[in-house]
């Protein structure tokens, strides 16, 4: 701590503020005197009427009607001042309100000036290529497998897919006939298919020799 | 003549030393005197604590009739404390810190710290905080005699400007005077 306590400055309004609360407690004072005069006065009546004189009794309560018109009085001009002193009080809550919304409007203001939109587009766009590029290097990086590689990484998911199926197979209690996976041909067109495939077969087997040469 | 405790009508109890008779008068033996006047600043203490009775006057021994009269007297054996003895003890309450003459410069009357000004200045802080009256400007008759009845209600103002005083020295208050009369603002605590 450096010894100096930074205390708020006394601003005129303060003082106005006090000025009226102090008047207020006048007020406030003002209405216990009364208050107090109002049981004097009843006292006095019930002491007078006790005495057997009427009159004076009267004269008493009279004054004390009087003096309740004023405590009426002093009760209205009293809801005026706290009124008053409320309604500043509030105003200057209001006024830091404000303060507080200006000061964060700057500091918008501000970062809106570091963070205009061309560089945000801009940035946006840059950030764009670099996926590109990124992209790119990856399509590179992934080309390098040999196809050896690839193979076997086919045969990985084949192996893969089988278990898979040869577990689902399991559950089954009958062991039903399996669905014949190529189309029936008629014995005819076979014997043709496989007459064909045959003279294809010799054919190549001609040829490979020269091929080399 | 046995001593046992009392319960005075505002529901006080009395030790039983107060229903000793050579209670009530100066003792010659410096010791015994010494003891007595301890155990006469605690009844004075705790007894202001019980009545949140503020000022103690040399006045209050002299006759009948004031705040002070369950304690400076004890009708049932007839004893009451001499002024002068009153006087005493009020002097040595102010060597301990326990009481301050009230205006100065005289010894007839002195305030009774049953808390001490800086336990007071914490009462007082707190209740501000309490009622939410933080960086509002408070007028001494708004602490002094609050719409509801608080701690502090009819505080002397001495004893309230020593606390507020206190509370100043960390920056937690703040002194307003005008022409018309003087206001205090609380403010949040700095760290």
């Amino acid at each position: 701590m450096g010894g100096s306590q930074s205390l708020p400055k006394i601003t005129p309004q303060d003082r106005a503020i006090l000025d009226l609360k102090l008047q207020r407690d006048k007020l406030r004072q003002y209405q216990k005197k009364i208050q107090h005069v109002l049981d004097r006065e009843q006292a006095i009546a019930k002491a007078q009427l006790a005495a057997g004189q009427k009159d004076r009794a009267l004269i008493a309560l009279r004054r004390r009607k009087y003096q309740q018109g004023l405590m009426s009085k002093t009760d209205s001009q009293l809801e005026n001042l706290e009124q008053l002193v409320t309604t500043i009080e509030f105003s200057l809550v209001e006024v830091s309100v404000l303060h507080g919304l200006k000061q964060g409007n700057d500091v918008l203001k501000e970062i809106h000036k570091e963070m205009n939109i061309e560089s945000v587009e801009k940035l946006l766009e840059e950030t764009a290529e670099a996926r590109e590029y990124q992209k790119e290097i990856g399509d590179m990086l992934a080309n390098t497998l040999t196809l050896d590689d690839e193979d076997a990484v086919q045969e990985e998911l084949s192996a893969l897919q089988k278990d898979i199926l040869g577990e689902d197979k399991e559950p089954h209690l009958f062991d039903l006939p399996t669905v014949p996976s190529e189309e029936p041909r008629d014995p005819i067109t076979e014997g043709m298919f496989l007459v064909f495939t045959f003279i294809l077969h010799t054919l190549k087997c001609f040829a490979r020799p020269s091929t080399p040469t | 003549m046995s001593l046992s405790t009392h319960t005075t009508p505002s529901g006080y109890l009395l030790p039983s030393i107060h229903s000793a008779p050579p209670f009530f008068t100066e003792q010659p033996n410096p010791t015994t005197q010494s003891t007595a006047t301890e155990q006469w600043i605690r009844l004075i203490l705790g007894y202001a604590r019980h009545r949140k009775l503020f000022v103690l006057r040399v006045e209050d021994a002299e006759a009948a009739g004031s705040e002070w009269d369950e304690i400076l007297r004890n009708e049932r054996i007839n004893r009451r404390i001499l002024p002068d003895h009153l006087s005493n003890i009020i002097a040595t309450m102010v060597s301990k810190n326990l009481a301050s003459y009230e205006p100065a410069k005289q010894t007839r009357s002195a305030l009774i710290y049953w808390r001490l000004p800086e336990e007071w200045a914490e009462v007082l802080y707190d209740w501000v905080v309490s009622i939410g009256q933080l960086n509002t400007i408070l007028t001494f008759y708004d602490i002094t005699d609050p719409p509801l009845e608080s701690a502090l209600t009819n505080i002397p103002i001495p004893l309230l400007r020593k606390a507020i005083a206190i509370l100043g020295k960390t920056g937690r208050s703040q002194m307003i005077a005008i022409a018309d009369g003087e206001g205090v603002r609380f403010l949040a605590r700095s760290r």
